[in-house]
């Protein structure tokens, strides 16, 4: 992530052009103890909170990644890497990963795809759009554990909404257990996810959607592009900033699915939807091996970074911004 | 032939979302052998039942209640806990507060689960494990980034004269705040408090890791419970009654502040 952008937003900045003006108070906490006084002790209680409850576990987590710890105190050994090593030769750690970049791609695309869409309709004008803004987001706002338990009656073999779906039609897989079945379980579990999803992302690119200014759509028509074609050649490009912001946050939020694929299939059947995050929590709390989950959990945040940075790397540039610069050369 | 289509592509759209939630609902008035043999009948007669079983005999009032004395608990420590570094930090800017914004900035990059074993141990260490103020601290600090990252935006649109003429009419720093920006920032600390109320309603994977014993369940973990010990007693008419109290006052909260959210999700994510 750019550190800039990061770090001086623009209201940021004027605050500190603010800070270098004569009325700034921090050259009065010069002449005035009490300031400093001030500004420490509002800023206790958050920092206090945050160093022990966030900043401080998250310390140790890289630290107890190289210990092998069965949870009592005086039975922790150091023991560097080797907690790295194992993982590395760990089947079920590889099949877990295997999922959940299985979970990236397909489930990610997936999403992206019915987001467009969605966006699409959110932008358009009339009054079935009134209420689809409002109750676009309803899935999301949800609690993971009514999504997944609400897909669990969904996909349920004797009464699921699904088989009685395919039952009306009468339909092949009428009776099927999509959860129970090694081959479709990641599936079915992905698809939960995106119904969940899509509303949030949907959001994102109707904003990206709607900042595309009027002439390039105008230009576009004009030059006889429609539908699908104006879509590829000139929507997509200039979506390029909402691209990336979705991507990279749709990536780590799909790396840290937890609760769906715990509640709904607890990574069963025979470890079909095993992910990292629910091989973790096996190995944490149910073998007591906490060195190891917590190498895990590096690992998972690893994973996070290095994908999060290849989506930077691909969709980083501005392609209009090139354009430009062409444009007033010639 | 175009409208038709478009009607047609729209109403599946509202079809897909609210569907399974209107099958949810539907289902929660039904007796539990309804739900079976004939999942798309109307219930005749409607069934309330479900709502006093899953509410008294499943536990889930009890959750409930847990469930409301934890978020009420966070808010009631975030809020100004959170409004008062946001506010240092978006005015009083001194050496290191760029670090320190950055700093709680940064906590929103990193997944709970890096910390899960490390907590767990923390809060055996420090007896809070399996307590409600336990949960209730955890909870702030976990909410303490986004909180800071909105509220010192909204601190910064504040125009500074209000400050400064407070500050020459004899208010001095707590009295300028408490007095003159706090009221000013009530729109912010609003929809922070409304999306962070949200939040942890929903929140399980903390609760399920530092809350095991049930007295303790919040309502995820209620209706987590209510799920597994209902595949074997298969009441499925209390645990679809207890998905709909779940979600009915989030979904209330929501739709009163729908804007005020979809603005804020945005910001969250465009800082990205």
């Amino acid at each position: 992530m750019d550190k800039d952008s990061i770090r001086f937003s623009p209201a940021e900045q004027t605050a500190l052009k603010r800070a270098d003006s004569h009325k700034n108070p921090r050259r009065k906490s010069k002449r005035n103890p009490g300031r400093s006084m001030f500004i420490a002790l509002y800023l206790a209680p958050a920092l206090i909170l945050y160093a022990v409850f966030v900043v401080w576990p998250l310390i140790q987590a890289f630290q107890f990644s190289m210990y092998r710890w069965s949870g009592l105190s005086n039975q922790s050994t150091m023991i560097g890497l080797d907690n790295f090593r194992a993982l590395a030769h760990d089947d079920h750690f590889w099949n877990a990963l295997k999922h959940n970049i299985w979970l990236e791609i397909v489930i990610g695309v997936l999403v992206v795809i019915l987001s467009l869409v969605v966006a699409h309709a959110l932008i358009a004008k009339g009054s079935s759009v009134k209420w689809l803004r409002g109750v676009i987001l309803f899935p999301q706002m949800m609690s993971l554990i009514v999504v997944a338990i609400l897909w669990m009656f969904i996909y349920n073999p004797q009464f699921g909404l699904l088989n009685a779906i395919f039952g009306a039609l009468h339909m092949p897989g009428d009776q099927k257990t999509w959860l129970g079945k090694p081959d479709t379980a990641l599936a079915a579990v992905g698809i939960a996810f995106a119904w969940y999803a899509v509303g949030f992302y949907a959001m994102l690119f109707a904003a990206g959607l709607s900042g595309i200014p009027a002439e390039v759509n105008e230009a576009a028509e004009l030059d006889g592009a429609v539908g699908l074609q104006k879509f590829f050649k000139v929507t997509w490009a200039n979506l390029w900033a909402m691209k990336r912001i979705v991507a990279v946050h749709l990536t780590i939020t799909v790396l840290n699915v937890f609760v769906l694929v715990f509640i709904m299939t607890s990574g069963g059947p025979d470890r079909a939807t095993d992910v990292l995050l629910t091989y973790l929590y096996e190995r944490a709390f149910t073998d007591s091996n906490f060195g190891y989950a917590t190498a895990i959990a590096v690992a998972n945040f690893a994973v996070a970074m290095v994908l999060t940075l290849i989506i930077l790397k691909a969709i980083g540039r501005d392609p209009t911004e090139a354009r430009d610069f062409k444009r007033l050369k010639t | 032939m175009n409208k038709a289509l478009r009607q047609t592509a729209f109403a599946l759209l509202y079809i897909s979302i609210l569907g399974p939630m209107l099958w949810m609902f539907i289902s929660s008035i039904k007796p539990g052998y309804e739900i079976v043999s004939s999942p798309w009948s109307l219930p005749n007669p409607v069934h309330l039942i479900n709502y006093s079983k899953a509410w008294n005999e499943n536990g889930l009032g009890h959750a409930f209640t847990n469930s409301i004395l934890i978020c009420v608990g966070a808010l009631i420590i975030l809020l100004p806990a959170g409004a008062m570094a946001a506010y240092v930090l978006a005015r009083y800017p001194f050496k290191g507060s760029q670090i320190i914004f950055g700093t709680f900035l940064g906590g929103m990059m990193f997944p709970f689960f890096l910390v899960m074993v490390p907590l767990f141990f923390l809060m055996t260490q420090i007896h809070l494990f399996d307590t409600k103020i336990g949960l209730i601290l955890v909870y702030v600090g976990f909410s303490l980034s986004f909180t800071v990252f909105v509220l010192t935006g909204f601190f910064q649109t504040l125009p500074n004269e209000l400050a400064e003429a407070a500050m020459l009419d004899g208010c001095n720093d707590h009295a300028t705040f408490w007095k003159v920006m706090l009221p000013l920032a009530k729109p912010g600390i609003l929809v922070v408090g409304v999306f962070n109320a949200i939040g942890l309603w929903n929140e399980y994977g903390l609760a399920l890791v530092l809350m095991p014993s049930p007295q303790n369940r919040t309502l995820p973990l209620g209706i987590a419970n209510l799920a597994s010990t209902q595949q074997y007693g298969s009441d499925w008419g209390a645990l679809f009654a207890g998905l709909v109290i779940a979600v009915v006052p989030v979904l209330a909260v929501y739709w009163l502040f729908r804007n005020e959210i979809h603005r804020t999700m945005m910001a969250g994510a465009l800082k990205g």
